[in-house]
């Protein structure tokens, strides 16, 4: 690391005197203030787990977390029903829907980025990636609401709100993630690779498809599967134009919830096993998180590692 | 050729997607401002006394608790953050702490901020029985954002000069001297450029608030255990569960405003770090 010669001749001068002394407790207060990140999440586990635990017990595994049966009681919460199946399912199927579009748009506007935009309109598409990162979701929830529902309304003849409407709302939160990330993947490729693939007679798009994409593989995986997790935990914006209906959904034109929007929806009046049960789809929400990160540490050792 | 022909349909193919996401950009700026702008500029509306249920409300108390909200996380995190940020740049050695921590770090920023709401709302409102206030807002927001604040504090003290250090040192200066008298003053300018973008990002972020800070409210909120209600939050509660007629009203301006004030902050951040860049291309200046 950094200035190790420097660190070994001071602490050789200093052994002994009162400023070793102070070095080491300045040291236990830096750490300190890195620990407050263990802390937090082990906080944040503590408390999830702990209001999810009365619904966990009185209900079983089985009726909160695999039951499509979502019947709450708001006066007298233990007469309910709170099976969450279908919100994981609301949850997985918009998220589904989101990533098929801003997969290939968010990949092909990085490829774009990095080997095809001459370098003014590289930077204004990277400018603007970057604004859309910083629209905050009630802007979109309500862009979406008052355009993308009346749209979708029309064309099919339904309400307009639901599954469809939330996946391409959530296009527009995972996209700068996707963006951003894949071309960052892309810059940090070796030059060589390029100037190899062209030297040998192949066009940008040989060089693009069979060269450039496939040696980023696992940076674009990642950069997939983060914007996944925004999509998975983004809100506001989902819960303006879902629907917010307890049906368990087949098509993508019907009504439903997700983990997220069910939280939203239902706190503020919940109670008691209710609410506990609304603390429970939280935990859903952070082992899902944490299956990502773990997910993306394994990626990104076997990047390492090869 | 076929290769050549299958090139130039790629090139159409990229230049389409890369001008989609800016096309998509411009749509939403545009429908959003020219829905509520003419609202948002109104003083009767962004300095009036919202309403509850009759309409001609405004939203100058959600402005207010927006900033408070903003500058009491940003004074909870920032500390913490520059702290941690010296020991993972000038202390912390390759090992397992140090790799937990950065896992950590990692999991807090992939975390849905609703889970940071629902924590907020056990810990701080209900555990310590703050009830809805300020201080537990920005408590939720202070740990949502410390990942990202944390890194650019990171990189700040990271772009410090070996060379300063070694300078320092080779004068006696123990590791904390030249900490405190050479590498934060040197890189303070990089930190303080790298906590205005978190600023934006806090008075957009409405799930993990709405269960902490509060909804509604029709006082400006003074002390940071009043009840507040940040803009972002306020307009998801104006648009579903307000009973004031005139709500769409309310919805398109608050929605302009906030877009603007978010917009505005951004390009700030960049005006600041453009400019912080070329007085160290310049060379800093030595006191």
């Amino acid at each position: 690391m950094r200035a190790r010669g420097g660190e070994a001749v001071t602490g050789a001068c200093f052994k002994g005197h009162a400023f070793a002394d102070r070095e080491n407790r300045v040291k236990v207060v830096m750490l300190a203030c890195a620990s407050v990140a263990i802390l937090a999440i082990l906080l944040i586990f503590l408390f999830i787990f702990r209001e999810s635990l009365p619904s966990i017990r009185e209900l079983g595994v089985k009726n909160l977390f695999f039951s499509t049966d979502w019947r709450p009681n708001v006066a007298d919460p233990k007469a309910g029903h709170y099976g969450m199946l279908t919100f994981i399912w609301g949850t997985l199927l918009t998220t589904f829907g989101a990533m098929l579009i801003s997969t290939p748009l968010g990949i092909g506007a990085a490829v774009f980025i990095d080997q095809v935009a001459p370098d003014s309109m590289a930077r204004v598409v990277r400018r603007g990636i970057e604004l859309l990162a910083g629209i905050p979701s009630v802007v979109i929830g309500w862009f979406g609401l008052i355009l993308l529902v009346p749209a979708i309304a029309r064309v099919t003849g339904t309400s307009g709100y639901g599954v469809a409407a939330a996946s391409l709302v959530l296009v527009v939160m995972a996209l700068p993630t996707i963006t951003t990330l894949s071309a960052e993947t892309l810059k940090s490729l070796p030059a060589e690779l390029k100037e190899a693939s062209v030297a040998m007679g192949a066009t940008r798009w040989q060089t693009i498809y069979k060269v450039l994409l496939p040696s980023a593989r696992e940076g674009l995986l990642i950069a997939v599967i983060l914007g996944m997790g925004r999509a998975i935990g983004e809100t506001m914006a989902v819960q303006m134009v879902i629907g917010n209906a307890r049906a368990f959904a087949v098509s993508p034109f019907a009504r439903t919830s997700t983990l997220t929007t069910r939280i939203v929806t239902d706190t503020g009046e919940a109670s008691g096993i209710f609410r506990s049960a609304l603390f429970a789809q939280a935990l859903v929400l952070l082992l899902i998180a944490m299956v990502l990160i773990i997910l993306i540490r394994v990626i990104s050792r076997k990047r390492e590692a090869a | 050729m076929k290769g050549s022909r299958a090139d130039k349909a790629a090139t159409v193919v990229f230049w389409a997607l890369g001008l989609v996401t800016i096309a998509l950009l411009a749509f939403i700026i545009i429908e959003i401002l020219a829905r509520g702008f003419l609202t948002a500029i109104n003083p009767k509306f962004f300095l009036g006394k919202p309403e509850a249920i009759k309409a001609g409300g405004g939203i100058f108390p959600m402005i207010i608790s927006s900033l408070y909200l903003a500058a009491l996380t940003i004074l909870i995190s920032l500390p913490i953050a520059i702290g941690a940020a010296i020991y993972m740049a000038e202390y912390a050695k390759k090992g397992r702490l140090n790799n937990f921590i950065r896992f950590c770090l990692d999991s807090l920023a992939t975390l849905p901020s609703i889970v940071f709401g629902l924590f907020g709302l056990a810990l701080f409102v209900i555990y310590f029985r703050w009830s809805y206030c300020l201080l537990a807002g920005a408590f939720t927001l202070a740990i949502l954002n410390l990942p990202i604040l944390l890194r650019s504090t990171e990189e700040a003290i990271k772009l410090v000069p070996n060379t300063y250090r070694e300078a320092s040192m080779c004068l006696g200066a123990s590791r904390w001297t030249t900490i405190r008298q050479v590498v934060i003053p040197t890189a303070l300018p990089g930190i303080m450029t790298s906590t205005i973008l978190p600023i934006g990002r806090i008075m957009g972020e409405s799930a993990a608030i709405v269960y902490t800070t509060g909804l509604f409210i029709r006082n400006i909120p003074i002390s940071p255990f009043d009840t507040a209600a940040p803009l972002a939050g306020y307009i998801w509660y104006a648009q579903s569960e307000a009973l004031v007629p005139d709500y769409r009203q309310i919805v398109n301006g608050g929605a302009a405003l906030l877009l603007i004030i978010v917009f505005a902050i951004y390009f700030l951040a960049r005006w600041a770090g453009n400019r912080y860049q070329q007085t160290k291309l310049l060379g800093p200046k030595m006191k």
